[in-house]
């Protein structure tokens, strides 16, 4: 049996008056205490919460999830004195036994939430251009890559993956040489160039979780 | 000191000669504003049929509404969505648990009821008069806490060899320098505009007095400063002063001089017998409502009448439907809670940012301190521990609980980098530079980085001068029913009393509200 079924998944039919409540059924997945921490940060049901840098994990595949929450537990991520959220995040990870990381990051897996606003500008045009490159891995559609350890792109605050893109362009992260995907990513984005260049891709990938 | 008016001359005096002399005139005059006994709210009684009232957060703000609500007939009920009541209002014994984020903590302090550390709120000063109120309305029995004690010490390391120095020597040079400027200032009468001989007879006068100068208005020392010897059976030697030129260049005056002019911070101050968390057990005493604790809220969404509130507890998601509520979760924390505000009020929560406080509490085996005469009082240093809090209680007794490190703003983050264990450790290396064989004293300890607190992630929130203009009064004003609360709704957010006056004004608000209604005028 999927460890899955330890979250009672509640399907409330909520109606709110906001527009941001667009959706009626409102999948609510009840995490087990020792998660609740998750939330703390990124918010209900991992909806984001740019006011403290956290982004919306809502939906992460749990592989990557899983895979992520190991690179901070090892110090691949959260230890360069540049990156201050993820140096917020690594006693989390660190904490977390074997277990509890399978267990987090199917909760994780299990949420749901309205797909983040837009917050910054680009040129979708020149971001669709430049985005051919990033499709080889994450896919046409930015649905991820299970095989390739590449992760889906679409549901992620627009800030969080321009804020990640320049982390691995500036090396603070994808720099530990045990982190193979890391490094093979910092590697890539390389290939597009500028700030601009990156402000227009990121651009370009919000609009890919429009429908 | 040519272009020094004569005004601001007497001005500046007044700046150098502290903040005491000042407040005194100013209390006699009656100029100080917002003191003196709080008046009882006088709320109206809820209309038949029971109000409903969902109050979130179980810190000072959420159980004084209870309290006074609950008193005139509302039907409150409290969700709390930590592990515990008090909310910032937090003192440590032994056995309780500190959930910072990844790194939970249990005080290791001996068992005994004097061996705890007020981790948050430590000081009350008298004209906070709102938390003077409830004190004494909740019988909660207060005692003074000496904040600033003359035989404590400034230190740095990078000067005067790194001794630490008593404030008292420091203090007592400090002044009879600058009061020999000024005597030498009036010897020339080098103001742009002269002082009469009257003014400067007094002001002579005034400068010899405060800064204890010779006949001759030079400055050769003082028994203020503490005797280098005697004093008792014999007459006491006055010590040597510092050389000026070394005292301004030291940077004490940072520390050393200062630290009591504030006015919240101006003696005496007071504490609650036995850990500030009594005034948290005063009113869980005296309130009746529920307190929902593990509860953390899932959605708030404003109804046409009322307001739903939606929370999980044991594995459930709840419902409470209530007339009003009072809601004291960080406001940093809301854009991570579903809700249906309006922008203008969401982005006005967004816009108070979080501070962030770090404190460490060590359990000390022997009192040290007072064999070298210090009896409560900090000692400040250039260190990163910032100040060293000795207990006003317990003196004589074997054991004390000492503040061992009080960080502010960013310097917190420094000590949240380290594990529990390594922060004792700093505070241990830190504190030999001041007291001889400190660290070999600490039997225990805890550290509190409230920017890791489960639930909290920050304290003492403020905003950018901008955006107070454009936020404050939006985000104080109801939306709704719906009423943010707490210290980071007022302008003296990291203060109990922040705290007990927001809900004050949520409450004469509501009060407003229900007054006009029943009058037919809402």
């Amino acid at each position: 049996m999927r460890n899955a079924t330890r979250f009672r998944i509640i399907f409330a039919l909520i109606v709110f008056a906001g527009s941001q409540w667009a959706s009626a059924e409102d999948v609510a997945v009840i995490p087990p205490d020792e998660l609740v921490y998750c939330t703390v940060c990124h918010g209900i049901q991992m909806r984001g919460n740019q006011n403290i840098l956290a982004p919306r994990l809502s939906e992460m595949a749990d592989w990557y999830v899983e895979l992520q929450l190991n690179a901070f537990k090892n110090g691949w991520r959260g230890t360069h004195e540049a990156d201050l959220p993820g140096m917020e995040m690594r006693p989390m990870a660190a904490a977390l036994s074997a277990s509890q990381i399978t267990a987090a990051a199917q909760f994780v897996n299990a949420t749901r939430s309205p797909l983040p606003e837009k917050t910054i500008d680009g040129d979708i045009a020149a971001g669709k251009r430049n985005y051919v490159s990033c499709a080889v891995c994450h896919g046409e559609n930015g649905e991820g890559s299970p095989v390739l350890h590449a992760p889906a792109l679409t549901g992620l605050d627009d800030w969080y993956l321009i804020t990640q893109l320049r982390n691995y362009r500036d090396g603070i992260r994808g720099s530990n040489p045990a982190d193979n995907y890391g490094v093979q990513m910092r590697a890539t984005v390389q290939i597009l160039g500028d700030d601009q260049a990156m402000l227009d891709v990121v651009r370009y990938i919000t609009t890919l979780h429009s429908d | 000191m040519k272009n020094i008016s004569r005004r601001n001359f007497l001005g500046m005096v007044g700046a150098a000669g502290g903040s005491s002399a000042i407040y005194k005139t100013s209390l006699a005059m009656g100029l100080l504003a917002d003191t003196g006994p709080m008046a009882m709210l006088d709320l109206q009684r809820s209309a038949p049929g029971r109000k409903s009232v969902a109050i979130l957060g179980a810190g000072i703000a959420g159980l004084t509404i209870a309290y006074e609500l609950e008193r005139v007939g509302y039907d409150c009920t409290i969700i709390e969505a930590s592990h515990r009541v008090g909310g910032r209002n937090l003192t440590l014994r032994h056995g309780d648990i500190v959930d910072e984020m990844g790194q939970r903590q249990v005080c290791n302090f001996d068992d005994d009821p004097e061996m705890y550390f007020n981790a948050g709120p430590a000081r009350l000063p008298g004209h906070h008069k709102r938390s003077m109120h409830y004190c004494k309305a909740l019988q909660v029995p207060l005692q003074i806490k000496a904040n600033i004690n003359r035989a404590a010490y400034t230190h740095d390391t990078e000067h005067f060899d790194g001794k630490p120095m008593r404030l008292a020597e420091y203090i007592a040079d400090a002044r009879g320098f600058l009061s020999e400027l000024l005597s030498k200032a009036i010897d020339k009468n080098a103001f742009d505009q002269p002082l009469s001989e009257e003014d400067q007879l007094r002001l002579r006068d005034f400068v010899r007095s405060y800064g204890d100068l010779d006949e001759n208005g030079r400055y050769k020392g003082t028994s203020r400063a503490g005797y280098a010897s005697g004093g008792f059976l014999s007459h006491g030697k006055i010590k040597q002063p510092i050389e000026f030129s070394a005292l301004l260049d030291s940077n004490y005056w940072r520390r050393g001089l200062s630290s009591s002019e504030n006015f919240d911070w101006g003696e005496p101050l007071m504490e609650a017998v036995g850990g500030m968390d009594n005034i948290v057990r005063g009113f869980v005493r005296n309130i009746k409502s529920p307190i929902v604790l593990h509860a953390q809220v899932q959605a708030i969404e404003l109804q046409n009448q009322g307001i739903d509130v939606y929370y999980n507890h044991k594995g459930e998601r709840k419902k409470l439907h209530a007339d009003y509520c009072f809601n004291s979760i960080p406001t940093h924390l809301m854009k991570g809670i579903p809700n249906n505000f309006s922008k203008d009020y969401n982005d006005g929560l967004s816009a108070l940012r979080p501070g962030n406080f770090f404190k460490i509490g060590l359990q000390i085996r022997e009192r040290f301190w007072e064999r070298e005469g210090i009896y409560g009082g900090i000692t400040n240093t250039n260190q990163r521990i910032n100040q060293i809090w000795y207990p006003s209680h317990g003196i004589h007794s074997q054991k004390g609980v000492l503040l061992g490190a009080y960080a502010f703003w960013d310097q917190s983050n420094f000590f949240e980098r380290m594990t529990p264990e390594e922060r004792i450790k700093f505070a241990g290396d830190a504190g030999n530079k001041i007291h001889k064989g400190y660290a070999d004293y600490i039997e225990a300890g805890v550290s509190i980085p409230w920017g890791r607190m489960n639930h909290m992630m920050g304290c003492g929130g403020r905003m950018s001068p901008e955006d107070e203009e454009t936020y404050f009064e939006l985000i104080r004003q109801p939306e709704g029913g719906h009423y943010m609360v707490g210290d980071q709704i007022s302008f003296h957010s990291s203060w109990q009393e922040g705290a007990f006056a927001s809900a004050e004004y949520a409450l004469l608000d509501l009060d407003q509200r229900v007054r006009a209604t029943a009058t037919g005028m809402g």
